[in-house]
């Protein structure tokens, strides 16, 4: 019998497998296809503060083996987000973990305190990419000061343990992420999207509203591998790496360049069920490596 | 709503660009509903990486029909399909048209619009009466005519925009003087946003229900992505994939 646990320090997760913030609702919508317990985890879609409707369509674009998006995070703000968690948290033992938005620091510390209080709640992920409105749009994760300054800010405010979602959209990851560790990181996941854009060539204008848009899916999987690699070499905290994941083997590539989990992602958009089958291809080789463990693996990369 | 494998019996060439298939898919056949869609790949290698939204264009368990047209990659791979290939389906999704008894209908399409309103068209029938306007570019584009002057329509109206069959015009072209003709008290419509637009203002002061299915660009076609997104009378965005894709067509920012 193999042994997909995984210990990320603050908590045990029965499998390494997380569907990601974004790509997975709030849970309740993938009842029909599975049992959330199968689960290692699952992040809701990101929060802010209040309402928000999100970007004007179009919304997202198709790319070679990868996904543009544009979507805005729309949501209903975190009081309405307290009421869906106690639903969902009746329906599931797998940890749920709360994807923290803000458009300034503030915002950010108000969210993350306003899910510290609840018990529904085991794990916070920091979202670092939103733009920021007092950094001119830049977002925190773009730069190492401000990343510091939050995670330290929303350490000191709350007990959740604190994941810091990195975005691959800078010069130099491992010194964000050193900055997330050093101001209390309990974890590190990454990566977000990358910055892309779309072109429409009959009008000459940007596809998208807001110009830029966030690419995902198996395209963006040798990117994320390799910052995967970097970041797990330079912090203590576990790391779970996400970009690209359709399969058992994506994954226990990740696990090899150091991630102790992983995050699904536009997968889930494409085959709803697919994170119960990754679980299942990584046990098939894990057998087939005589692998009793995933901490065997783990950041194991001959090099 | 569930993941099922699906196999082609047939994928009919119709003409041009035009397909029709026929495909075993025990689970949306028993499930599916007139307006529900479904999600299809035709790929097992996620290249293209989305599956697609298909109207259902008709069912009868354990088969159902996809009407389509090839416009790009995930469409194109779907015309190389061939008898007993295996297809990736998740469904039905979506909500349905009304279930209506003892009215007089109005149903209008434009061009693969039938695919979504040909269902509708035959339940409705057992209880109602239906009449449908039908157009598109030229007879090169209008398909299923025969069953069409088959189902025991009270009317059917044909238009094309270069007057090679019907009436040279647009579907929209008599719509008023069509719905008094019959008493129309219901119109269910599905075509291009801009067909829709024309329709609403025509008919919008008229005491007729008016429906329309939406089409959209979808992610995942059930609610997760959130890029299906049409905009409401009162500022909201509503999706696509989960909210309709039949909408009452006074809810919709025209």
């Amino acid at each position: 019998m193999v042994d997909l646990s995984v210990d990320l320090g603050f908590i045990g997760l029965k499998n390494p497998v997380i569907p990601a913030s974004g790509t997975f609702g709030y849970g309740e919508e993938f009842l029909p296809f599975f049992n959330l317990d199968l689960l290692g985890a699952f992040v809701f879609k990101g929060i802010y503060k209040n309402k928000r409707m999100g970007n004007p369509p179009p919304r997202i674009q198709e790319t070679p083996a990868g996904l543009l998006n544009s979507i805005g995070l729309p949501g209903p703000g975190m009081k309405e987000l307290k009421k869906i968690i106690k639903r969902v948290y009746q329906s599931t033992s797998t940890p749920i973990i709360i994807n923290v938005c803000g458009e300034t620091d503030q915002e950010y510390l108000d969210v993350a305190e306003y899910f510290d209080r609840m018990e529904e709640v085991a794990i916070l992920e920091l979202n670092i990419s939103c733009p920021n409105v007092k950094s001119g749009g830049r977002c925190p994760a773009q730069d190492d000061k401000h990343t510091y300054r939050l995670v330290k800010q929303i350490k000191q405010s709350v007990s959740t343990p604190l994941i810091v979602k990195l975005s691959p959209n800078v010069t130099d990851i491992s010194a964000i992420a050193i900055s997330a560790e050093e101001a209390g990181a309990d974890c590190i996941s990454l990566t977000n999207t990358f910055l892309g854009m779309a072109i429409d060539l009959e009008s000459r204008k940007p596809l998208f509203s807001k110009i830029v848009a966030g690419l995902s899916g198996p395209a963006i999987k040798p990117l994320a591998l390799r910052l995967v690699w970097e970041v797990a070499r330079c912090v203590h905290v576990p790391v779970i790496g996400m970009g690209g994941i359709t399969t058992g083997q994506d994954v226990l590539e990740f696990i090899l360049a150091g991630a102790t989990a992983v995050q699904t992602g536009t997968i889930n958009l494409i085959e709803p069920s697919a994170s119960i089958r990754i679980i299942k291809e990584i046990e098939q080789i894990m057998k087939e490596q005589n692998l009793m463990n995933l901490r065997e693996l783990r950041g194991t990369l001959k090099t | 709503m569930k993941e099922e494998t699906g196999t082609i019996v047939e994928n009919h060439h119709i003409q041009n660009e035009y397909y029709l298939i026929k495909m075993r898919a025990d689970h949306v056949s028993k499930q599916g509903k007139p307006g529900n869609f479904i999600m299809v790949s035709a790929s097992s290698t996620l290249e293209p990486l989305l599956k697609r939204p298909f109207g259902i264009f008709d069912l009868n368990p354990p088969y159902i029909w996809i009407y389509y047209k090839v416009v790009g990659r995930g469409t194109r791979l779907l015309s190389t399909l061939n008898p007993d290939d295996k297809i990736s389906i998740l469904g039905p999704l979506g909500n349905s048209f009304p279930v209506l008894e003892n009215e007089t209908i109005l149903a209008i399409a434009g061009g693969t619009g039938i695919a979504s309103v040909y269902f509708a068209i035959k339940e409705y029938l057992k209880n109602n009466k239906v009449s449908l306007i039908y157009g598109a570019k030229s007879k090169n584009d209008l398909n299923f005519l025969h069953s069409l002057e088959t189902i025991s329509l009270a009317g059917l109206y044909l238009y094309s925009d270069d007057g090679s069959i019907g009436i040279k015009g647009v579907v929209t072209a008599d719509i008023k003087k069509i719905i008094n003709q019959h008493g129309i008290t219901i119109t269910i419509s599905c075509g291009p946003d801009e067909m829709l637009n024309r329709i609403f203002w025509i008919i919008k002061d008229l005491k007729t229900d008016d429906y329309a299915s939406l089409e959209a660009i979808m992610g995942c076609g059930f609610g997760i992505c959130q890029s299906c997104v049409v905009e409401t009378r009162n500022k909201e965005y509503k999706q696509v994939c989960t909210d309709g894709p039949v909408f009452k067509m006074e809810e919709i920012q025209w």
